[in-house]
């Protein structure tokens, strides 16, 4: 919710969708255009900025959804830099290696991730998911797959809604009052909840239907104030964080 | 008397684990009406409305446009459903996109309008509904009843002839209740013919110009609020009259005559106003 909760109150709430992905794209190009760890930290950086200082994302809020992104990277990391050595014989037994030579290596590639991360950050924490849709129905993505995203984004929030009034139920009678009687109450949520999604299809098909609907789910694109210039000058952003990546050692 | 727009003929319906819905149910609709469908649950409204806009096919009997059956071909359909719009009960069934202007915009896109005229629509539409300034908030941080208006801006974006809207009321508090009531009566003034099935009598008795009552599948009654909302059988079957009306007719025993030329209070402001004037007459010196 803290993504969604900035996509819709950020300053660049109404800036194209069209220049917010071209900026985060290039931001992406860039993380692996950058030729050393240093570079792509800087770029990193950058990305950074654009959302906190460009976009006004609050810090804390960003760091909070960066913070399991950047869990797995740690993750991922501490397994580069760590092998484990079973030995030749039992005798030597289990022991522990740090990668020491792979270790700039190891560094370059966790430092592209991040940048990584930050250009996707940027559109997440900037761009409504409605509006990235409407991105991808331009870069011409199949139909079923964005009506797929189209109706799972929207029934998120009604089976969320509809699981927050079941779970306030249950626990108003004492459906998890023990581990047992929990387990149960969560089966029982589970087994509601499937068929809440089988009788809301049935009439969100009804509905769509009586809009006169037979095949894919058409909408009308956005319409977004100075999209040309938004689209210019994130071109000329991106480019520019490109080209640093790339002249920079 | 104003031409049928819609009309059932002996209609019967019966759904595939074999329940009866609608049982040889005749009725029509006048242009231009404000018709409340009236029932206890399960009486059939959903069904008969679900008739209306071409979703179910009758098992026996006709339901005619304007005189004529209707064709369930793919494009007879298309127009059967560009001029009769369909407001489902729970809003959440029916919004599909995240997006209040996206939503809007489905049906008219359904229509194969251009993208100039949909947008022209979409904001006449929101601006009827009066949520223009909620127009790009997501759909899941509106009100319910803002998800309702929502829904109808939908409809009227398809700019249809006939809105059929069921049990728009439930859920709302008495502001957006009176609020939805301005929207509907906006909707009658532009010459819109209205359906909604209700299971507020006072609402039926004061918005109405027709009310039909339905009683497991089969008409119980059709014809003016004011007459068949009092008929005992009615009564019966609904569990009560309208309370503007048992007041009128409890003070009439007592001698207190509360009709203006004629014509009975039918909503708690005109009832308040004709007591007002009684009470003034009654004290004048």
């Amino acid at each position: 919710m803290l993504t969604e909760l900035s996509a819709y109150t950020n300053r660049w709430r109404r800036v194209t969708p069209t220049a917010k992905g071209l900026f985060s794209l290039c931001g992406m190009i860039a993380a692996f255009a950058a030729g050393s760890s240093r570079t792509a930290l800087l770029i990193a950086l950058m990305l950074t900025a654009a959302a906190i200082m460009g976009a006004g994302v609050p810090p804390m809020r960003y760091l909070r959804v960066a913070a399991p992104a950047l869990l797995f990277l740690v993750t991922s990391a501490l397994s580069l830099l760590v092998s484990l050595d079973f030995g030749h014989n039992y005798a030597t037994g289990v022991s522990l290696h740090l990668a020491g030579p792979e270790m700039t290596r190891i560094a370059h590639v966790c430092c592209r991730s991040l940048a990584c991360l930050t250009a996707l950050l940027f559109l997440a924490l900037t761009t409504p998911l409605p509006d990235i849709i409407s991105l991808l129905r331009l870069c011409k993505l199949p139909d079923t797959l964005l009506d797929l995203m189209t109706l799972c984004y929207r029934t998120l929030f009604v089976l969320s809604e509809v699981v927050h009034e079941t779970l306030t139920a249950q626990s108003a009678r004492l459906g998890y009052a023990s581990v047992a009687i929990s387990l149960r109450s969560l089966g029982v949520l589970i087994a509601n909840l499937s068929v809440q999604v089988w009788q809301r299809s049935q009439a969100l098909h009804l509905a769509a239907v009586a809009r006169n609907n037979d095949g894919a789910l058409l909408f009308l694109p956005p319409d977004f104030p100075h999209a040309t210039r938004s689209i210019s000058r994130a071109a000329i952003s991106g480019i520019l964080l490109i080209a640093l990546a790339v002249t920079l050692p | 008397m104003t031409a049928a727009i819609l009309s059932l003929t002996n209609v019967s319906y019966r759904y595939p684990d074999g329940t009866s819905a609608l049982d040889n149910c005749s009725l029509t609709v006048a242009r231009g009406s404000r018709t409340a469908v009236l029932g206890t649950n399960g009486a059939g409204k959903t069904t008969l409305f679900l008739h209306l806009n071409g979703i179910l096919r009758p098992s026996s009997g006709q339901v005619r446009w304007e005189g004529t059956p209707l064709d369930y071909g793919r494009s007879e359909l298309r127009k059967l459903r560009s001029r009769v719009g369909l407001v489902f009960q729970n809003p959440d069934s029916q919004l599909f996109s995240a997006s209040v202007r996206e939503d809007v915009s489905f049906g008219p896109m359904n229509l194969g309008l251009s993208e100039k005229i949909v947008r022209e629509r979409v904001e006449e539409a929101l601006h009827a509904v009066g949520m223009t300034d909620s127009a790009d908030k997501p759909v899941h941080n509106l009100s319910y009843g803002q998800k309702k208006r929502v829904c109808i801006a939908g409809v009227l974006a398809m700019q249809p002839e006939v809105v059929v809207l069921d049990e728009p009321m439930a859920g709302l508090d008495i502001t957006m209740q009176e609020e939805l009531t301005t929207v509907l009566e906006r909707l009658h003034a532009a010459g819109m013919t209205i359906i909604v099935a209700t299971h507020d009598l006072d609402f039926a008795y004061g918005w109405a110009d027709e009310a039909i009552i339905l009683q497991s599948g089969r008409l119980l009654a059709h014809g003016v609020p004011a007459k068949i909302l009092l008929q005992q059988d009615v009564r019966n079957e609904l569990g009560a009259a309208p309370l503007v009306a048992e007041i009128s007719s409890q003070l009439s025993l007592i001698g207190i005559d509360l009709r203006d030329k004629g014509y009975l209070p039918r909503s708690k402001s005109e009832l308040l106003t004709a007591l007002g004037a009684h009470i003034r007459q009654e004290t004048k010196p």
